[in-house]
């Protein structure tokens, strides 16, 4: 699923939060590094050759976004997630300004930091431009914009089309709810309303009634995930 | 408009009031010298006249009648312009005059008359005085006075154009010095928009004068440099605490979530780790609503100014609710102008509408409509949801906005209270007006936003 081969400079400074993260990332196959501070992490970050930069906003000796603009400086364009236990809005603005990649809010679901690292990876990664997406019996024509299972068409919204799109170009990656809102929408910020789990629940009922396995599935708390049974 | 200004101005006001004051006083005073100039020059013409009668009447008193004649005839040729007359019942006696002037014919002691057109007199206008002798004769002696008429017809006129500039000066100095008031407060008046607007960046400019008005701009902008200073620290004081609680709050989530994905925890535990884990989530959610809410009070207008389309807006919210209405049995509609233009944050404005929306379906009427309707207006964009439900109570809809506010009948339905607070907020943040009305039944929202700047009309 996940390339061994892949590695992660963590910069984080809380110790616990450090060790779940450096846990988390390495059980999902990656090979972690940690930075316990800001010097420490721009001297890590500008040695090697990582694929993700996990970095915390507020960190002794030099903060996260001073961090990412002094690599950005010297030309160092490895994507990098902020982690921050600031709020959103202002501050994620910032965060995107100073040249990270993606921000993440504390205290996060690990299946979301996961995606979030595995989307930023797969970025630097050559992409494919298919025509053709598949997943168990579930085909999606990215010329024509159909779907269908089974050989049935299923109709569907176009909007509804770039969600199961976007999950499925993902799948076996779980989607955190922001993400999907952050690709199809073209939002920024976490709803402070359901109606995601509800829109995703009608795209469930088209795909996934009346079929032999369910591809949808809910992640509690994260997003969803699609995938097929092994 | 800068001229609508001027002439609201409470300095102009106070100017014309000092004008009126100080032009009546000048008027009055003005009226003083001319009347006292002219009554000074008239006295010394009745002396003169009246010396000229002591000589005539000593003759008179001298030898008489016959004396007084040849003194009169006398003196009318070595005087010229001098008028005399002497007469006795009607009939003339002597004198250069050849009739009895008709303006005097009655009178006794002074008089005015105009000549009559002589070879030797030119017509002028004469002052005289008439004596009654003691043989019942009349003795008119009379010298012109075109002179001292034009002198003082050349006071009157030195004095009205005196009058007249004074006016004059003393407006066009009462408009300037008021345009000029009018101007530096008017430059402070648009500092105060644009803060009021645009958060704390702005100051008010200095003229380098040194004067009141930069004393009283460097006071209010070492003001705003203390605010924007106080600002700051709460908010990084909100920073520090928002750090502080997450930290320890990310750790207990990341431990639940690996005990939640442990091998060996029974059904039971997930189960209970499941339902701690989505509870803390909620907290977290309530927790971010706050900073959130907090953050747009505070500033955070870094991100409105943008052109923004509400028609679009409210569409993908219709389409991304569609599901939720269509889960309640109810209906939920788009109507309006085609392109709404405001400027904004397209975030901020799509998660409070959001919210809007999905009060409306969750307060709503079950199976009820709910209608989202957009306008483009002469004053702004205006946006507008409206459902068919039991409504809020007229005293209840001023509460509604307060955090964690929730109306007694809907306890029960989930939400926390801090979606109309959050959309308030965001509102507030675009300049924007909310006004609640009864929609018989049901209740409407309606969002007034100003209209976008020109500038952003331009692609």
């Amino acid at each position: 699923m996940v390339s061994a081969r892949r590695r992660i400079l963590v910069v984080e400074d809380d110790p616990e939060t450090a060790a779940q993260l450096v846990d988390s990332l390495s059980t999902n196959g990656y090979r972690v590094d940690l930075a316990v501070d800001g010097d420490d992490g721009l001297s890590r970050g500008r040695s090697a050759d990582y694929a993700v930069l996990a970095i915390d906003r507020m960190l002794p000796v030099l903060d996260g976004l001073s961090l990412i603009q002094c690599l950005r400086e010297e030309g160092i364009t490895t994507p990098a997630l902020i982690i921050s236990a600031l709020g959103e809005i202002d501050e994620r603005v910032r965060g995107l300004r100073a040249g990270g990649d993606d921000y993440l809010v504390k205290p996060f679901a690990f299946a979301e930091l996961l995606a979030r690292v595995e989307a930023l990876a797969r970025r630097s990664a050559t992409v494919i431009k298919e025509t053709l997406l598949r997943v168990g019996d579930l085909e999606l024509d990215l010329v024509s914009r159909t779907a269908n299972r089974g050989g049935r068409e299923i109709e569907l919204l176009p909007r509804e089309f770039q969600v199961l799109e976007y999950l499925v170009r993902n799948q076996g990656q779980v989607v955190p709810r922001a993400m999907l809102l952050q690709h199809v929408w073209d939002l920024h910020f976490d709803p402070t309303t359901n109606v995601i789990d509800v829109y995703v629940g009608r795209v469930r009922k088209k795909i996934d009634d009346q079929q032999a396995y369910p591809l949808i599935h809910t992640v509690r708390g994260v997003g969803f995930c699609v995938r097929a049974p092994s | 408009m800068l001229l609508a200004k001027t002439l609201r101005s409470s300095t102009l006001r106070l100017a014309l009031l000092a004008i009126a004051i100080f032009g009546a006083t000048v008027i009055g005073l003005f009226s003083y010298v001319y009347g006292a100039t002219a009554s000074f020059v008239r006295s010394r013409a009745d002396r003169a006249i009246a010396a000229e009668e002591a000589v005539l009447l000593r003759a008179y008193d001298n030898a008489g009648r016959a004396g007084l004649i040849a003194a009169l005839e006398q003196r009318a040729a070595e005087q010229p312009g001098g008028q005399y007359l002497l007469d006795a019942s009607g009939i003339r006696l002597a004198g250069n005059l050849a009739a009895w002037p008709p303006a005097l014919v009655a009178a006794n002691g002074w008089g005015t008359f105009t000549a009559e057109r002589t070879p030797q007199a030119d017509g002028s206008l004469v002052r005289a005085t008439v004596t009654t002798l003691s043989d019942g004769s009349r003795l008119l002696v009379g010298q012109p006075i075109d002179d001292l008429d034009a002198f003082g017809r050349t006071i009157e006129t030195a004095l009205l154009l005196g009058i007249a500039l004074i006016f004059v000066l003393a407006g066009v100095a009462s408009v300037s010095v008021t345009r000029r008031t009018v101007g530096r407060i008017e430059a402070i008046n648009a500092t105060s928009r644009a803060i009021m607007q645009s958060g704390l960046g702005e100051r008010i400019p200095m003229r380098g004068s040194r004067d009141e008005w930069d004393q009283l701009a460097a006071n209010l902008n070492s003001m705003l440099d203390r605010i924007e200073e106080l600002m700051a620290q709460v908010k990084q004081v909100t920073d520090n605490v928002a750090h502080d609680l997450r930290t320890p709050l990310g750790r207990m989530r990341g431990r639940l979530d690996k005990a939640y994905g442990a091998e060996g925890a029974t059904e039971h535990e997930r189960a209970l780790i499941g339902d701690t884990l989505a509870d803390l989530d909620g907290v977290l959610r309530m927790f971010s609503s706050l900073t959130r809410i907090s953050q747009i009070e505070a500033n955070g207008r870094s991100e409105t100014g943008r052109p923004v389309d509400l028609a679009e807006i409210a569409r993908e919210v219709t389409e991304l609710f569609d599901a939720a209405a269509e889960d309640t049995g109810g209906r939920l509609a788009v109507t309006g102008d085609e392109a709404v233009r405001v400027a904004g944050d397209r975030d901020l404005l799509f998660d409070a509408l959001a919210n809007l929306v999905d009060n409306a379906i969750k307060h709503g009427r079950d199976g009820g409509h709910v209608t989202v309707a957009v306008s483009q207006r002469e004053d702004g964009g205006e946006i507008c949801v409206a459902d068919d439900g039991p409504g809020i109570p007229v005293q209840q809809r001023e509460q509604v906005f307060k955090r964690f506010y929730r109306l007694e009948g809907s306890r029960r339905t989930p939400g926390n209270g801090l979606g109309l607070s959050l959309v308030a907020a965001v509102v507030r943040l675009h300049g924007a007006r909310i006004e609640m009305e009864d929609n018989a039944p049901g209740l409407k929202v309606r969002l007034r936003f100003p209209p976008a700047p020109a500038e952003l009309h331009q692609p």
